[in-house]
C-alpha cells in the first residue's frame, strides 16, 4: 500500500497525539487524587469508587480526548507507517514522567528514567522490526 | 509495601490483558471491512460502520473493564510508575500475536521485548 511521505504537518499531528495521550493521563490521575489510597474490599466500596471518579470533570474531559485521540491516530495510520508513527508516539513514555514531575509534584528519581530509557528503547525495536515483515510481504 | 507492589503490578497486567483482549476484537473487526483511505471524514465513516460490528461492542466492553482498574491503580502509585509499568501490553501483544493470531514474531521484536521487560523491572526497583 502506498504511504505518503513523513511531511512536516504529519510529524506535527503525530507529536500532537503524544501531547494528546500525557493530557488525557493527567486528566485521569487528576480525577483519581480525591481517591488517593482508596482501599476497597467489597463491591460496594468498588461502586463507590467508580462513581466518585466517574463523576469528576476531569475523568469526563479525559475521556472526549480518548475518542478524540482515537479518530485522530486512525487517520494518522492511513498516511504514516506503523513503524514511522509507533517510535514518534512513544515519546510520550518521556512526556508523562515530566508531566507527572511539573503537575502532579511526583518524583522521579535517575533510576526509574533509566528504566524509562529501556522501555523507548525496547517500544521502538518492537515498532521498527514492523517495516522489515511489511518489505517482506511486498 | 513489596506485597502491594506486587498486587499493583498484577493489575496493571490485568488492564494490559484486557487492553490486548480490546486490541484482538479490534482488530478482527476491523479485518472484516474495507479499510477507508485518506481523510478524516472517510475514517469516520469507516468508525460507523465498525459500531455496527457486534465484536467491536466486546471489545469496548473490556476497554470500559480495564479503565476502572487503570483509575483504582491511579489512585494508588504515581501516575509516571503506572503509565511506564502499563508498556507490558507490548508484552502481551506479541504473545497474544504469536500464539493466538499465529504471527511471526521476530528475533528484533523479542530482543525490543526483552528491553521493555528490564525497563519495567528499573521502574518497579525504584
Amino acid at each position: 500500500m502506498f504511504k505518503n511521505k513523513l511531511t512536516f504537518k504529519l510529524l506535527f499531528f503525530l507529536v500532537l497525539t503524544d501531547f494528546l495521550e500525557t493530557f488525557i493521563h493527567l486528566c485521569f490521575k487528576k480525577s483519581t487524587l480525591l481517591e488517593e489510597g482508596v482501599v476497597i474490599t467489597n463491591s460496594s466500596e468498588l461502586f463507590v469508587f467508580l462513581q466518585n471518579v466517574f463523576s469528576s470533570p476531569f475523568l469526563l474531559i479525559g475521556l472526549v480526548l480518548v475518542v478524540g485521540t482515537f479518530i485522530l491516530w486512525s487517520s494518522l495510520l492511513s498516511r504514516v507507517d506503523l513503524s514511522v508513527a509507533v517510535p514518534i508516539c512513544s515519546f510520550s513514555y518521556i512526556l508523562i514522567p515530566l508531566a507527572s514531575i511539573i503537575f502532579l509534584h511526583e518524583k522521579v528519581s535517575l533510576f526509574r528514567w533509566g528504566g524509562v530509557l529501556f522501555i523507548l528503547l525496547g517500544v521502538v525495536l518492537v515498532s521498527l522490526s514492523t517495516s522489515e515483515k511489511g518489505r517482506a510481504l511486498e | 509495601m513489596r506485597e502491594k507492589l506486587v498486587f499493583i503490578l498484577f493489575l496493571i497486567a490485568l488492564t494490559s490483558i484486557c487492553d490486548t483482549i480490546n486490541q484482538l476484537f479490534l482488530k478482527s473487526a476491523i479485518n472484516s471491512l474495507i479499510p477507508p483511505r485518506g481523510n478524516v471524514r472517510a475514517v469516520l465513516r469507516f468508525i460507523i460502520k465498525l459500531i455496527a460490528v457486534p465484536r467491536v461492542w466486546l471489545s469496548f466492553l473490556f476497554s470500559l473493564i480495564s479503565l476502572c482498574i487503570w483509575l483504582f491503580v491511579l489512585s494508588q502509585v504515581d501516575l509516571s510508575f503506572a503509565f511506564s509499568a502499563d508498556s507490558m501490553h507490548y508484552i502481551f501483544i506479541a504473545l497474544a500475536s504469536r500464539f493466538i493470531l499465529k504471527e511471526r514474531v521476530s528475533l528484533k521484536r523479542w530482543m525490543g521485548i526483552a528491553l521493555i521487560v528490564v525497563g519495567i523491572a528499573l521502574v518497579s526497583l525504584s
